[in-house]
């Protein structure tokens, strides 16, 4: 009678955790990461990018770009003009593929350009002349301009075959913009180096549609990766109170926000009962509650074996380096590195491998791993 | 015996709808929590408005209602440091704010971006957030008083 009990209450236990992601299924890591600061007095350092001579790149959110090289931080001038407001700013730099021939360097922000008031988000290419950037050119400028303060998006990777993906998010317009192909923001775009359109992109030729977009559906991707093994583009991006996702991009597919979603409104009352439908992409893996994922890297470098050949996720609100350790698409386990570091922004694997880390408020971290003192039995 | 086993059937069929709804009892609306002390100011344009300036560009950090998260992202709800410092209050809206700061006795040191709000979206938002929850706030900001406060 007694073990029956117990196999009873076992079952309930069991049962309850095994169906939520609640916050109660992340675990205390296995491993031992710690970190050393690389480069403090930043701001909102958004986004990062290592050039060949050793060199880093940062962007603050507020406008200013930062070059980066043994010890010395240096401003650099003559950057885009961002469109300051709410979660806009200077977003996400990337170098290209073939950086060292042609010099270009990649950033989005959020850009005024056009004639109707506020901004939407923006990409631009341009080279560096000493400290100063010069060959500007926007390759995208999304439309139309608004002065809501959300969901700009804006994270960049190029694939393997030299297309530039971007992420725009839906801008606070979640029943206008991520289920019409017609209209910008809520979507994943996918452009040629120089801001042509691929012809194979999958609306081309559609009445009206927005030619550069790849994928829609989408609520607030802020994180983005090619994941060097399969080649493929993978996003986390934002749910509104619950219900983030990490999604792998496929052409042409429907991510759902906001027809089906794990989140709810702020403030409560749900946007819609339904997390799957025919026809939408489900995602790999979501959370619930929402940790703010921004921010991505695969880790692809053998210099952390404990991290390896995982994901590695910035929580803004619980502000900790969230460790996925992957079996395939599969989340399999959930680590929380680093537990109060700060608000976690953007993760990159460094030329040589080091893990470097932006923390809203303190600066750049890389990340350590220690050896993991065995007790003696 | 039979209770408990309808105990581990009831969690069986209802574990995993709970989830959604215990959000919403833990988030209350943003009406029912306040309480309208000025309601001349509760019904003015700038309180609406400012609601939603609220929604727009604060409530992803401070919460609907208004409590932020203890350590991280500072209460609006009951916050000495809006009652007592006017002046500091405009400038962190108007300018952002860094460093660290004391609020109902615990530290915060978090950076909030400049939002990029006009001078009239600054008072309107303060006029919702010191009228909102359990606050009030007899003297409404006016358009001027966010104009003098300099960087």
């Amino acid at each position: 009678m007694k073990s029956n009990l117990v196999l009873l209450f076992s079952t309930a236990i069991m049962t309850f955790s095994a169906c939520g992601q609640k916050d109660t299924n992340i675990e205390t890591p296995e491993t031992s990461i710690d970190y050393e600061m690389v480069v403090d007095g930043l701001k909102i350092a958004w986004g990062m990018t290592f050039l060949p001579d050793g060199g880093m790149i940062i962007t603050e959110k507020s406008g200013e770009i930062f070059h980066f090289k043994d010890g010395e931080k240096q401003l650099l001038t003559g950057g885009p003009e961002v469109y300051q407001r709410g979660q806009g700013g200077l977003l996400d730099i990337i170098l290209h593929p073939n950086y060292e021939e042609n010099g270009w360097i990649y950033m989005t922000y959020s850009s005024a350009e056009g004639d109707d008031e506020g901004g939407n988000t923006a990409v631009m290419r341009a080279k560096l002349d000493g400290t100063q950037f010069t060959n500007k050119e926007v390759l995208y400028k999304a439309t139309p301009n608004t002065t809501k303060g959300q969901h700009f998006g804006s994270r960049m990777v190029f694939d393997k075959d030299g297309y530039l993906y971007f992420s725009i998010g839906d801008r606070g317009a979640r029943d206008e913009n991520p289920q019409d192909i017609t209209r910008d923001g809520g979507k994943i775009y996918r452009i040629n180096d120089d801001g042509s359109i691929p012809q194979d992109n999958p609306f081309v030729g559609e009445p009206n549609a927005k030619e550069a977009i790849y994928s829609y559906g989408h609520r607030n991707p802020q994180g983005m990766i090619l994941h060097p093994e399969t080649g493929e583009v993978w996003v986390n991006e934002h749910g509104p109170q619950g219900g983030d996702e990490i999604n792998v991009i496929k052409k042409g597919a429907n991510y759902g926000w906001p027809v089906v979603t794990y989140g709810e409104n702020y403030g409560g009352g749900a946007i819609t009962d339904e997390t799957s439908k025919p026809g939408m992409e489900d995602p790999i893996h979501y959370w619930v509650p929402s940790i703010a994922p921004s921010g991505m890297a695969y880790v692809n470098t053998n210099k952390y074996p404990s991290l390896q050949g995982n994901l590695l996720v910035g929580s803004l609100k619980f502000q900790y380096l969230e460790h996925d350790v992957m079996n395939g698409k599969e989340v399999t386990r959930r680590e929380k590195l680093l537990e109060g570091l700060g608000r976690v922004r953007d993760i990159k694997e460094g030329p040589d491998g080091t893990i470097y880390v932006s923390v809203e408020g303190k600066g750049i971290v890389k990340l350590v791993e220690k050896e993991i003192e065995k007790t003696q039995e | 015996m039979k209770l408990i086993f309808s105990f581990v059937l009831f969690t069986f069929l209802f574990g995993c709808k709970s989830e959604k709804s215990k959000y919403t009892i833990a988030y209350a609306s943003l009406e029912e929590t306040s309480i309208a002390r000025f309601p001349e100011i509760q019904e003015s344009e700038s309180y609406k408005r400012g609601k939603e300036v609220y929604t727009d560009f604060c409530i992803t950090c401070h919460l609907p209602d208004g409590k932020g998260i203890i350590g991280t992202f500072p209460p609006l709800d009951g916050s000495n440091w809006l009652s007592e410092k006017r002046k500091e209050s405009i400038h962190a809206v108007k300018f952002g704010l860094q460093g660290p700061i004391e609020v109902n006795g615990e530290n915060y040191n978090m950076a909030m971006a400049p939002l990029g709000l006009t001078d009239q979206e600054v008072a309107d938002v303060l006029n919702y957030v010191m009228n909102s929850w359990s606050n009030s706030s007899e003297k409404p900001i006016t358009l001027e008083e966010v104009k003098a406060i300099e960087k």
